[in-house]
């Protein structure tokens, strides 16, 4: 305990001398502090970014409070410093501690980082280094941490197989508490790892890396992945939480002093998403549609405005519009809502959704910008990646937003798409043109002043478990030619704001979305050389990690660029994420032929989560065409 | 009626900034289902104030708040409730109901009361120099006023300041036309004692308005 104190006193120390000090003291309202010996099992909860962008992800508060409301586990959040405060803990020796009761990360039980996007990963490993954790899973002692990982990007696991202990797939909710009791009951045992991992890998949606070997053919693809001992499956799936209604949902959040990326309740209220997006990975790993049902909506709204005390809840999930009954929840969560003054948000508009009420329905509590996401700028390529709405929608919609008092919308669209020509960089142009001539098509007294139309432009990555997991991505020069081209375009067009990301950025994560289990000596390498923080623009260094790459020796073009054969074994396919490769290949040869496929509410398309009983009600109800 | 109440503000939250612990005191009150009062118009805002903003980094004894209230509530039981809704770093220490007409508490504040505790090298010295600081006819420092940096003489708002416990004990000019904050007294003193700026720590202890007698008292007991 002397320890403890002394550490204490040089934290308070050091959060003099460092920026934004606010986001290392904790001490928030509904932190959850339980005594340190009270409980068996001590899980450090790590979000591999800074503490403003970890406070605003909503899984972090579903296994927060999931792991809490075990009495003899306690969960605890660490984020990643920023430089400023990460150089002078190395300096004082002070390790990476958690925000509740500043224990150090090597202490903890078992400690699991979240995966949300690949340009996290420096992060995790930088992590690991600033809290005494060996960041090789090879060589961690009996006593260290375990080490696990889950999110979208663990669907690809093996670009991080050399760090990470374990990997959870899928819906965290029922696997994680299986995980922890697992390695709570292991601990005192006295048995090596080794023996725990192979419990670990028996239970349902869990894999373990070091289970498994991994041979390449002379032209370096992946040709097997076997596992190594008996106890581990063949192919591991993910874990499919089918009650959604029934699933743990917190109550209560913390609630960060200052103000966070996303400061508000957020209420999830489905998980999945029917509309079969090709380029979509979340589209295809979060299947089937799974929606809460209206009653434990308001409820856990109604419990978490008084726990939080939040001004705006946002409903949250991948194509909100689709809610069976959106309107009625809305409605609802207003009247529920009006006494404590609490705004109503929603995120991720799909332009065809049935919204021209909800927006009146929002519009009463608060008016922000709208966003739409056309993705590509002209029907054929829309076709191609199978996002069904046509330019008609949009116009419709944005009409709709325009008479009802916005006046600020947000377009997103992606370049460098299969099969994108500049004819469908011109339709971007042509496209954002009607949403500005729309606007003033609404008479004056009508609309709101101020228009502002921004446009932006994403580089495409091809992404594992979708159709153009085959794929090449373009390359920099050909995406670098593009946007300047769409620059200048957008030069002459009045009212609109035009932005774009740097394609350094997408080229590195199309090298880690579909890497193999080689990558982690690049990341290593990068490490080494101070790779950090590269979600951040004015840290990110690109030559660094082509550096690292050529230490690792190992081609990040061959990564990005290269055409995947169609009976390539990919790394990924360690994972059955339920979604048959047969279908995803079928999906992409009809994008090839810009044939579109149906949204699955309309009849099921033999995406192969028919394979699991009592998981779809759309494909068990076995009404399979090849549309 | 308005709830005029006192509050800390410890250790561990002291790099929290006025408007973020502002809010956090509106959250906790909304989530307290303590009827507070909202301003009309198009964006009713909750009516709370605090008498006065504690600089980032310092800890707050007695900080003041008040907040207008939509509903009867007797003071214990705002306590209770407004405690349970906030964290253990913020507490409430009392509460008292005030009349309409009771003045704003921010246009109340005359003076505050300061802890400083010094680094255990700083401390012999600053103790031994500090009488002949304190006889200098004027202390000249910089002030950031809207119109940029000004000089400022701060002798005359230092109404106290002598040697305790571990530190200094300050009582120190606080209204919105002229007012010394700890780190003004603190600059000068160090440089008069001839030592670089030590890191020390700031806590308020009270804040002060001045009673019909002329005295400054604690403002919550006015």
């Amino acid at each position: 305990m002397a320890d403890y104190r002394l550490m204490n006193e040089r934290i308070e120390a050091m959060l003099e001398q460092v920026q934004k000090a606010p986001r290392y003291t904790g001490g928030e309202m509904n932190a959850i502090r339980k005594p340190w010996d009270s409980v068996r099992l001590h899980y450090g909860f790590c979000f591999p970014d800074t503490y403003e962008v970890g406070m605003s992800h909503l899984g972090m508060k579903i296994l927060y409070g999931l792991v809490n409301q075990e009495p003899d586990q306690l969960c605890e959040r660490f984020f990643m410093p920023w430089l400023d405060m990460k150089e002078l803990m190395e300096k004082e020796h002070v390790p990476l501690f958690s925000m509740e009761s500043r224990m150090p990360l090597c202490d903890f039980d078992m400690i699991g980082f979240t995966l949300q996007y690949e340009m996290s990963y420096s992060n995790i490993i930088a992590m690991l280094r600033l809290g005494n954790v060996t960041e090789l899973a090879s060589e961690r002692g009996r006593d260290e941490p375990i080490v696990v990982a889950g999110g979208p990007c663990a669907f690809n696991p093996e670009p991080l197989a050399d760090f990470i202990d374990a990997f959870m797939i899928g819906d965290g909710e029922e696997v994680t508490l299986e995980v922890t009791a697992a390695v709570r009951d292991w601990k005192p045992s006295g048995e090596p790892r080794e023996t725990l991992f192979k419990k670990l890998a028996g239970i349902h949606g869990v894999y373990v890396p070091s289970l498994y070997d991994v041979r390449y053919a002379d032209d370096g693809t992946v040709t097997e992945i076997v596992p190594n001992c008996p106890e581990a499956p063949a192919s591991v799936p993910r874990c499919v939480v089918t009650d959604l209604d029934g699933a743990y949902y917190p109550r209560s959040f913390p609630v960060p002093y200052t103000e966070v990326v996303f400061d508000r309740i957020m209420l999830e209220i489905m998980r999945g998403c029917t509309r079969g997006c090709r380029f979509c990975q979340a589209g295809m790993i979060y299947r089937p549609v799974r929606e809460r049902s209206l009653e434990t909506l308001r409820s856990l709204a109604m419990d978490l405005e008084r726990a939080t005390g939040y001004e705006e809840i946002s409903l949250s999930s991948l194509s909100s519009g689709d809610y069976t009954c959106l309107p009625e929840l809305i409605r609802a969560l207003m009247r529920d809502m009006s006494k404590e003054r609490v705004s109503i948000s929603l995120p991720s508009l799909r332009i065809d959704s049935v919204l021209k009420e909800s927006l009146e329905e929002t519009q009463k509590a608060k008016k922000t910008s709208l966003t739409f996401a056309p993705e590509a700028g002209t029907q054929r390529l829309r076709d191609v990646i199978n996002k069904g709405v046509t330019e008609a929608d949009l116009i419709e919609k944005v009409t709709d937003a325009f008479m009802g008092g916005w006046s600020s919308v947000k377009l997103y669209f992606m370049i460098g798409l299969p099969t994108e020509t500049y004819e469908d960089l011109d339709g971007i142009v042509d496209l954002a043109q009607k949403v500005v001539r729309c606007y003033f098509s609404v008479p004056k007294d009508k609309r709101a002043k101020g228009l502002r139309v921004t446009v932006s432009a994403s580089s495409f990555v091809p992404k594992p478990v979708t159709p153009f997991q085959w794929e090449p991505q373009d390359t920099q020069e050909t995406l670098k030619a593009k946007q300047a081209y769409l620059k200048e375009k957008f030069r002459g067009v009045k009212g609109v704001n035009f932005n774009y990301h740097t394609p350094e950025l997408s080229y590195l994560e199309a090298c880690f979305s579909r890497g193999d289990r080689r990558i982690g000596s690049v990341l290593r390498a990068a490490a080494d050389l101070g790779c950090i923080l590269d979600g951040w623009s004015d840290v990110f260094s690109f030559e660094r990690w082509m550096k690292a790459f050529e230490i690792a020796g190992l081609d990040p073009e061959w990564y990005a660029y290269r055409r995947r054969e169609k009976d390539e074994r990919l790394p990924w396919e360690i994972i059955d994420s339920g979604i048959d490769r047969r279908f995803l290949w079928h999906e992409y040869e009809k994008a090839l032929q810009e044939k579109t496929t149906r949204d699955c509410r309309q009849g099921c398309n033999g995406c192969g989560l028919n394979r699991w009983k009592g998981v779809c009600a759309i494909a068990d109800a076995g009404h399979i065409s090849q549309g | 009626m308005r709830m005029l109440a006192t509050f800390r503000k410890d250790e561990r939250i002291r790099h929290i900034g006025h408007l973020d612990i502002l809010r956090a005191m509106q959250r906790a009150l909304r989530r307290s289902g303590i009827p507070a009062d909202y301003s009309k118009g198009f964006n009713p805002h909750m009516l709370l104030t605090f008498a006065s903003a504690l600089s980032v980094g310092a800890v707050g004894q007695r900080e003041i708040m008040e907040v207008s209230l939509a509903g009867e509530i007797e003071p214990e039981e705002f306590m209770t409730r407004l405690n349970a809704a906030l964290p253990p770093e913020m507490q409430l220490t009392s509460a008292r109901l005030i009349e309409d007409t009771h003045p704003a508490t921010m246009s109340m504040v005359s003076a505050a009361r300061y802890h400083i505790a010094l680094p255990d090298g700083d401390r012999k010295l600053i103790e031994e120099k500090l009488s002949a600081y304190l006889e200098q006819t004027e202390i000249i420092t910089d002030r950031k006023t809207k119109s940029g940096i000004k000089p400022c003489d701060i002798r005359p708002l230092i109404y106290d300041l002598r040697v305790e416990d571990d530190g200094l004990f300050a009582e120190l000019a606080l209204t919105e036309r002229e007012s010394c904050k700890p780190a003004m007294l603190l600059t000068t003193l160090y440089a008069f004692a001839g030592l670089e700026p030590g890191r020390c720590r700031i806590i308020r202890t009270a804040l002060l308005g001045t009673d019909a007698s002329g005295r400054r008292v604690p403002l919550e007991d006015l």
